[in-house]
């Protein structure tokens, strides 16, 4: 048997922008997964969603769920955007994330529930959970997952986001620790989670760019974005996610100062299981700010939002 | 209540310090590798003070097996130290926010000191056999204890708490205990050495965590070879040193064949080249170490760190 090939440091330094990391696993590339496929996320921001003390607005928080699912799905009915998601008949699972410094906000589950009591999921088969989906017969059941949490730096897998929420799916969380939480990926094939997830909302609102190990939160490290990124493909939107938290990095040290750890695990979920796209030049980002003024460059109006659509390399500190 | 401030302060702190010192010394010994221990439970009648802030006379203890209860994925960092065991203070007053002081017992000093080095980054508070101070969190080693105090909260009330309580807690702690031999082979900072950029090192996990080498274990990082690496200023450009003990010279050969196969296949003979980002890495073994310099802007630069390690360890005997 052939040995798998060691993905050196050198393999990053050589990758295009981003996380991007172009490796050929020696399971092989399907046709599909070489394809250029491209995947499309929607990163939505509005001033007014934090208050001055940080406490979420959430009818606005929810408005800007509309918002982007309406962009996501080019739907101008929110409702026909949940629709094309979700059916009535669903047992649908909403992966929360619950660490107690920096848990997934109230507000938002609140609003994906009440949206998919909208479309006519029944409330018994509705159930919002982190550690103990193993044990939530909602989950077990489910046939449709949504999959939420914060943006953070994790100094295991380098970014706390979509792909590693799942890590509650299985008994033996610290075994996926290993290099870098690089086969978290995995995951997404157990029968439990594969082929369920229909939606993963990274919260921006405050992400954490920069930590301090796994138990202390660092509140220095943290910033008001008061944004949502948004999208049906669960690595692009964590490719998106660490483009984020790398930009703000280094335009706050003032360096280049690059993950911690680089997010092995978003790569792999590409090029190994094939869950979808990590390379930002293949991504395209909507962008919907809402803004006061209602100026905006190369920007159409869209209600209160200014939208842009471009590469999610191009995330820069323009951006922030 | 009737008391002196200062009077029951007094007695509180001395109190509290002497049941850390009890704590210091019996957690240890009822841990077993692998073997769960009793949680200790302390029967007090009043709880400690400090600033105002009151202990609320519990100690939750963790051993290796439930750590992670405490801590989720945190738990494998740790281990990789040696934990042996964990005690959590809570401290309250009313109107402020909590403080949390966790007293990390690890398998040794150097463990303790590796502990504390793989998060410093802030500036020194001056306790303990060294520490850190920044964003609320006091981060101390000493002897083989791993130490860290934070509120959940802001301020300059407590801030002066948490200092005070770190010195107080230092001071209970009976013994020091020596940091990593290996650190004291690092060229010094004439060289450019960036002192709170070092980080001592048990397996290739932490390194990863530190500076990605490889997925796999290249350089057969174990937990008889112990590692450091620490930055090295050149011009304005952060060069990285590695530097690697085994426990014999074949070993440190067959990790340096390894990682040359791995990371320079095309420049195994050399033992250094230019990578994609035209920066400079450069290996050798100096009997059971490996050297190894990446990110150097220059050949000269790789060249200059690995010859001033070099001249260390054969300062040093070796």
């Amino acid at each position: 048997m052939k040995e798998p090939r060691v993905i050196t440091r050198r393999d990053f330094l050589r990758g295009t922008a981003g996380v991007a990391l172009t490796v050929a696993f020696h399971s092989g590339i399907s046709a599909m997964a070489q394809a250029e496929q491209k995947a499309k996320v929607v990163l939505i921001r509005n001033a007014e969603v934090l208050t001055v003390g940080g406490k979420v607005h959430g009818e606005i928080l929810r408005n800007m769920l509309d918002e982007a699912l309406r962009a996501l799905l080019a739907e101008s009915e929110t409702l026909q955007a949940w629709h094309r998601l979700v059916k009535r008949s669903d047992v649908v699972g909403i992966k929360s994330n619950a660490w107690y410094k920096m848990p997934t906000p109230k507000e938002l589950e609140v609003a994906i529930r009440k949206r998919l009591l909208d479309v006519g999921v029944a409330e018994k088969n509705i159930a919002i959970d982190d550690r103990g989906v193993l044990h939530n017969p909602v989950f077990l059941n489910s046939t449709a997952l949504v999959n939420v949490r914060p943006v953070r730096t994790h100094h295991w897998s380098g970014v706390g986001s979509c792909l590693k929420n799942y890590i509650m799916f299985v008994p033996d969380p610290s075994a996926y620790h290993g290099e870098a939480c690089s086969d978290l990926g995995k995951i997404w094939t157990y029968p439990l989670v594969q082929g369920k997830t229909r939606l993963n909302i990274l919260s921006a609102l405050q992400p954490q760019f920069y930590g301090r190990g796994a138990h202390f939160f660092d509140r220095r490290y943290v910033w008001p974005y008061k944004g949502l990124i948004v999208g049906t493909d669960p690595v692009a939107v964590d490719a998106v996610g660490a483009r984020l938290l790398q930009v703000k990095r280094t335009a706050y040290f003032g360096e280049d100062r690059a993950l911690d750890v680089p997010p092995i695990h978003i790569t792999v979920a590409d090029k190994k299981y094939h869950l979808g796209v990590s390379d930002l030049n293949r991504i395209d980002l909507i962008k919907l700010e809402w803004s006061k003024n209602g100026q905006g460059i190369h920007s159409q109006r869209t209600g209160s939002y200014h939208r842009e659509v471009f590469p999610a390399n191009l995330i820069s500190t323009d951006h922030l | 209540m009737g008391r002196r401030k200062s009077a029951s302060d007094s007695l509180a702190m001395r109190v509290w310090i002497l049941l850390i010192i009890l704590n210091l010394i019996l957690i240890p010994a009822q841990v077993a590798a692998g073997e769960p221990n009793e949680p200790m439970k302390l029967e007090i009648s009043f709880p400690a003070e400090t600033g105002g802030w009151k202990w609320d006379g519990k100690i939750r203890n963790f051993n290796p097996r439930t750590l992670f209860d405490y801590m989720d994925g945190a738990a494998e960092l740790y281990l990789a130290y040696r934990f042996q065991s964990l005690d959590v203070y809570q401290l309250e007053k009313s109107g402020q926010p909590p403080l949390t002081v966790e007293i990390f017992t690890m398998g040794s000093s150097a463990d303790a000191y590796g502990i504390f080095s793989f998060e410093r980054q802030d500036k020194d508070a001056g306790i303990g056999q060294g520490s850190e101070f920044g964003g609320g969190m006091l981060r101390f080693w000493k002897g083989q204890y791993f130490v860290s105090i934070y509120g959940e909260g802001e301020g300059p009330e407590l801030e002066s708490v948490i200092i005070r309580l770190g010195k107080e807690v230092a001071q209970a702690i009976p013994k020091s205990g020596p940091a990593p031999k290996l650190i004291t082979y690092l060229p010094d900072t004439q060289v450019g050495l960036i002192q709170k950029s070092i980080r001592y090192l048990r397996n290739h996990v932490l390194l990863n965590q530190r500076y990605y080498i490889a997925n796999q274990n290249i350089l057969h990082l174990n937990p008889q070879a112990e590692a450091v690496l620490a930055q090295y200023l050149r011009g304005t450009h952060k060069v990285h040193l590695l530097l690697i003990q085994y426990p014999t010279e074949k070993q440190a050969e067959d990790a340096l064949q390894s990682f040359k196969k791995a990371y320079m296949p095309e420049a195994t003979e050399k033992g250094f080249l230019q990578t994609e980002d035209r920066k400079w890495t450069m290996a050798k073994r100096q009997k059971e170490f490996i050297l190894a310099v990446f990110g150097a802007p220059a050949l000269a630069d790789a060249d200059e760190l690995l010859k001033a390690t070099e001249a260390k360890l054969k300062g040093k005997g070796i």
